[in-house]
């Protein structure tokens, strides 16, 4: 137990150069309180913005800003929520942040500058109301910028419409098919015509269009659990129907890949899924037509800018974003990237009027821009798609193991009143 | 004691990131498990709660089944085939190094790749193992929906990446066993298969009690395999694919915490898990003792 002093220095000095570490790394957080940074950081993942429109807008800022973009692969909510809660210099000015992910952010709005102190309230007219609403605390205060949307329509195979004697052009089929009813009758006709296809790939895909047709889904404005109730209910019947009338194929694996534009003849889906089924399906190319959802329009997907609270210029950082997500960079970011945006007036630009090929020389947005616009104003909860996952999960439940429709909808409910105690929900 | 300091120091680094990384994390987490938490909001004292949730969950239980049911269904397989291979690898004479090589390379790939290669292989209606039964006139199977098929398909994967990592670990016990211990066996004229049980089998002991107890932990964690294998379903990626027969417990607590933002209750369902894994881990000691007293 002797030690020399040699030793004991050296001791000291590593404990001192130790304990220095420690405070260097903790010690990074907002330097100061002047908001006039020159060096912005932006996230987001891949496909969430155009990389052009990106590009194009560091040389438009450059004389007054240095924007630098990060890609942020893996699960972007997880990585983003970490680096928020540890908070710091590594919060990006500014973060993209998923549609389905924007309602679980609401309940901590304070992390976030409220968008229409910047100036956004000038310009809100340009964008869809029911999305920028999603993005909005029940006080007002916005924080998320919307990027694209996910307006949803019926893809389906024309040519085999025809052949089954039905009718294929898009304005005819939209009447046909007004509501699920309709649709899934059609659907039981033409299977009868072509045996061994199927109307949808499985009925979660039903379910969640149905549940978005409403302006209510499973929690209220009041914090009440409302998934048990006639909206929900219905959504589920229309899923259970599909089924019952074996127009599901049930697909809940990597083969929709292999299904679609064969055995699957139609998609009820977001604008997206085009590009899902032409680079699934290339040989069908010119056979598809889209028309509108049955029972209406519903919204999958799209996404937000955000500025954390963190941003080291608000001011500036916002026009970066107006700009980047301007109707007219829009345009750019539809051509480049696909990303569907969420400005009506890019709807009549050429960028988006022109003719699809896929679709036969279809000028698809006329059937997505009238979509996008009537999509109806809900609200969705911090806690609303864990309350939605019991009922997706006992879907494939009857879809795997042949569980009675009924007794899943009761085990649905039951967890899914579970989970919403366990969020704090009454 | 303090004139090991350089000792010490030397090994610090290890007990440093130890210590940051996993013990105050681990602490952290049996802390969270009587909060609610949302990741960024306040903490909430909500006392046992989160633990009566559990008790009165059904996909909880469900997920332990799922677990438990996976681990046996993988563990049997793999040791049993491990021991068998490394014996006949064992009397191999030529190319040696390259059947140790081709068995071990499962394990060292990619587990996402495997399950991406499996997902494809098994698939329902355009997999290669469907097409294969259809051309003996099978019809197809429905290997990624029929609950217990989920449960086969992750099964087997998990052989298929564990197998060989145990087979090395056999084939240097079966190497170390002296060659005159098999002379004597032959000249009291043992069989081949009689030498196996009767001699390699309880030589061997430890070292298969070694490799249960690491399956044991490997196998109970099982997370990737079905979080990939179901990752194609955009809505439902993070259930465990059709009924949720393949939501293993650390993929139920992987959703609640990271995805239903309830960090309390994922806390809380790690912690009921640990005390299960305890359990297991008692039971294989129980034998290990067993072992050694006879």
């Amino acid at each position: 137990m002797d030690l020399s002093r040699r030793g004991f220095l050296q001791a000291a000095v590593f404990t001192a150069a130790a304990s220095g570490l420690t405070v260097a790394c903790g010690g990074g957080s907002d330097s100061g309180g002047t908001k006039n940074g020159k060096n912005l950081t932006l996230w987001y993942w891949g496909g969430a913005l155009s990389d052009k429109v990106v590009a194009e807008a560091k040389t438009h800022f450059k004389s007054q800003i240095k924007l630098t973009s990060s890609s942020i692969g893996g699960d972007f909510k997880q990585k983003l929520t970490t680096t928020l809660a540890a908070g710091g210099s590594s919060v990006p000015d500014i973060t993209g942040i998923k549609g389905e992910d924007i309602a679980s952010f609401l309940p901590n709005a304070d992390r976030f500058l409220d968008l229409n102190d910047l100036g956004f309230k000038k310009i809100s007219s340009q964008y869809l109301e029911w999305k920028t609403k999603l993005a909005q605390t029940e006080d007002g205060k916005q924080i998320g910028f919307p990027i694209d949307i996910g307006p949803t329509a019926l893809f389906y195979r024309a040519d085999q419409f025809e052949k089954a004697g039905l009718p294929s052009d898009p304005a005819k089929v939209a009447a046909e098919a007004k509501t699920w009813d309709d649709y899934f009758a059609l659907g039981s006709e033409l299977k009868k015509a072509l045996p061994g296809t199927f109307l949808i790939n499985n009925m979660g895909s039903v379910f969640s269009i149905a549940v978005g047709q409403g302006t209510t889904r499973f929690i209220d404005k009041d914090n009440h659990f409302i998934g048990d109730q006639d909206h929900i209910r219905a959504a589920w019947d229309h899923a259970i129907r599909a089924y019952t009338l074996g127009l599901d194929a049930k697909i809940n694996d990597q083969s929709w890949n292999a299904a679609v534009g064969k055995s699957l003849t139609t998609e009820v889906g977001a604008a997206w899924h085009a590009l899902d089924i032409e680079s699934a399906a290339p040989a069908t190319k010119g056979k598809w037509r889209v028309t509108a959802t049955p029972g209406g329009p519903a919204n999958q997907g799209g996404s937000y800018l955000t500025l954390p609270k963190q941003c080291r210029n608000p001011e500036e950082a916002f026009k970066i974003i107006n700009w980047i997500l301007s109707p007219d960079n829009n345009a750019k970011s539809f051509t480049d990237a696909a990303i569907f945006p969420a400005s009506p007036e890019t709807y009549a630009m050429p960028a988006m009027t022109g003719p699809d090929a896929f679709f036969g020389g279809q000028k698809i947005i006329e059937v997505f821009g009238p979509a996008a616009e009537a999509i109806p104003i809900s609200y969705e909860a911090p806690a609303d798609s864990a309350v939605m996952a019991p009922f997706m999960a006992e879907l494939t439940s009857i879809e795997a193991k042949g569980k009675k429709p009924d007794d899943a909808w009761k085990d649905a409910v039951s967890q899914a009143k579970q989970i919403a105690r366990r969020q704090g929900v009454n | 004691m303090l004139s090991y300091w350089r000792q010490y120091l030397a090994i610090s680094p290890f007990y440093l990131v130890f210590l940051v990384f996993s013990f105050v994390p681990v602490f952290y987490s049996l802390y969270l498990s009587f909060q609610r938490y949302d990741g960024l909001g306040t903490k909430q004292f909500v006392g046992l709660q989160q633990f009566e949730f559990l008790w009165s969950d059904p996909v909880f239980w469900l997920s332990i089944r799922n677990t438990l049911l996976i681990w046996v269904l993988s563990t049997v397989p793999t040791l049993f085939g491990a021991l068998v291979l490394a014996t006949l690898l064992h009397s191999v004479r030529r190319f040696k190094g390259f059947y140790r090589i081709a068995l071990y390379v499962p394990n060292v790939t990619s587990i996402v790749a495997v399950a991406i290669f499996f997902g494809a292989v098994f698939s329902n209606d355009f997999g290669l193992v469907n097409a294969i039964l259809g051309t003996v006139g099978i019809s197809p199977v429905p290997w990624l929906s029929n609950p217990w098929l989920i449960k086969v398909v992750i099964a087997l994967l998990m052989t298929w990446m564990w197998t060989g990592y145990n087979m090395i670990i056999y084939l240097a016990g079966l190497q170390a066993i002296p060659q005159s211990v098999y002379e004597a066996a032959k000249m009291d004229g043992a069989g081949p298969i009689r030498t196996f049980f009767q001699i390699t089998i309880p030589i061997m002991r430890p070292i298969i009690l070694f490799t249960v107890v690491v399956s044991t932990i490997n196998g109970l964690q099982s997370f990737s395999e079905p979080q990939v294998l179901f990752a194609s379903n955009a809505a439902n990626q993070n259930l465990g694919g059709p009924g949720q027969a393949g939501l293993t417990t650390l993929l139920y607590f992987y959703q609640s915490a990271f995805l239903d933002n309830d960090y309390g209750y994922g806390a809380a369902i790690v912690w009921a898990f640990f005390v299960l894994i305890i359990v297991l881990v008692v039971i294989n000691w129980r034998i290990v003792q067993r072992g050694r007293k006879s």
